[in-house]
């Protein structure tokens, strides 16, 4: 992220909360190469390939919000993207977003929160579910200008409910629905599926052994309107590319009038 | 609340002996990096945290490597 202010190297602070000295001081016996090399080098990037003017976000196994989740779990932190999120918007070098997705859902309003993020960006941005979008990652893969979803990619639409903690809330079935109403509401005003579609999808019987809901796969996902094409990283980065010329385009016009 | 696939037990396990393992981000030549602190008070880079793909070629930041300090 070149927006992050730069501190020193080798400081072992998170970038929002900067110390004027390191916590620790450097035995100086112990300095190795890479100690030196990170001294010598100091600030300045190695200058070893141009930054990408597009900047690639991926979200993998379970969205964590509210709740640290035990080690076992591979996550995505809503602290970690939401920053990301805002340099890219700030930046003026980063021109489009690809968001890859791989997981199996996690914490509602984190995801809600990376969606409403994605989708109010005002650079243009393309989805990508690869294995796949489960639960949240819906709202997600949907957040985008436009979505892509490979082949075997496959997407669990299944109805909110209480499976794992819930902290001080009142655990109503008024709750549960209204949390279910915000993630179908996100999906219907961002992707081509109607609502009565998404909700017979959530609730059907049948297609999943133990429990209510769809497992959509690549195409039928394309079918039913929740993504707007099949296809891989290649498709995805062209289509990103298109839309990047246009917005451009659409910014030099705005320049001129 | 939790809308995820996974099931709690997974999520969840019962707690065998708790590991004291500090994962922190830092900043590594000015990239964003996961980094995990061990027993020598050094970094062991976990997962490079930012969002530049060009700063995933970079092979002195590459998952696995030791930062001294």
């Amino acid at each position: 992220m070149p927006d992050m202010p730069n501190f020193n190297d080798e400081q072992p602070n998170v970038p929002q909360e900067p110390k004027p000295e390191g916590p620790e001081k450097k035995d100086e016996s112990e300095q190795s190469s890479l100690l030196s090399k990170i001294q010598t080098l100091g600030q300045t990037n190695v200058p070893q390939m141009e930054g990408s003017s597009i900047h690639c976000l991926t979200i993998v196994g379970q969205i964590e919000g509210h709740v640290q989740l035990p080690p076992n779990n591979k996550t995505t932190k809503y602290e970690h993207l939401i920053p990301q999120l805002v340099a890219i918007e700030q930046n003026p070098k980063i021109e489009g977003v690809l968001i890859i997705l791989n997981t199996v859902g996690g914490d509602v309003e984190a995801g809600l929160a990376i969606s409403e993020m994605i989708a109010s960006l005002s650079k243009p941005t393309v989805s990508l579910v690869l294995g796949g979008g489960h639960s949240i990652g819906v709202p997600i893969a949907v957040s985008a200008d436009y979505s892509y979803i490979a082949q075997t990619a496959t997407m669990t639409i299944h109805p909110v409910r209480l499976t794992g903690l819930v902290i001080g809330v009142p655990q109503t079935f008024e709750y549960l629905d209204k949390m279910q109403e915000r993630v179908i509401n996100f999906v219907i005003a961002h992707s081509g599926i109607t609502e009565e579609k998404f909700k017979e999808l959530m609730f059907s019987k049948g297609n999943l052994t133990r429990d209510i809901g769809t497992n959509v796969i690549g195409k039928d996902a394309v079918a039913y309107g929740l993504i707007d094409e099949v296809g891989g990283v290649g498709q995805a980065l062209k289509k990103l590319n298109s839309l990047i010329e246009q917005h451009r385009d659409d910014e030099s016009k705005e320049v001129i009038q | 609340m939790w809308y995820t696939m996974m099931p709690k037990e997974l999520m969840f396990p019962e707690p065998e002996g708790i590991s004291p393992i500090t994962q922190n981000v830092i900043l590594y030549n000015g990239i964003p990096v996961l980094a995990e602190r061990d027993e020598n008070s050094s970094y062991r880079i976990i997962r490079v945290m930012s969002t530049d793909p060009s700063h995933f070629l970079m092979e002195d930041c590459q998952p696995g490597t030791v930062i001294k300090e």
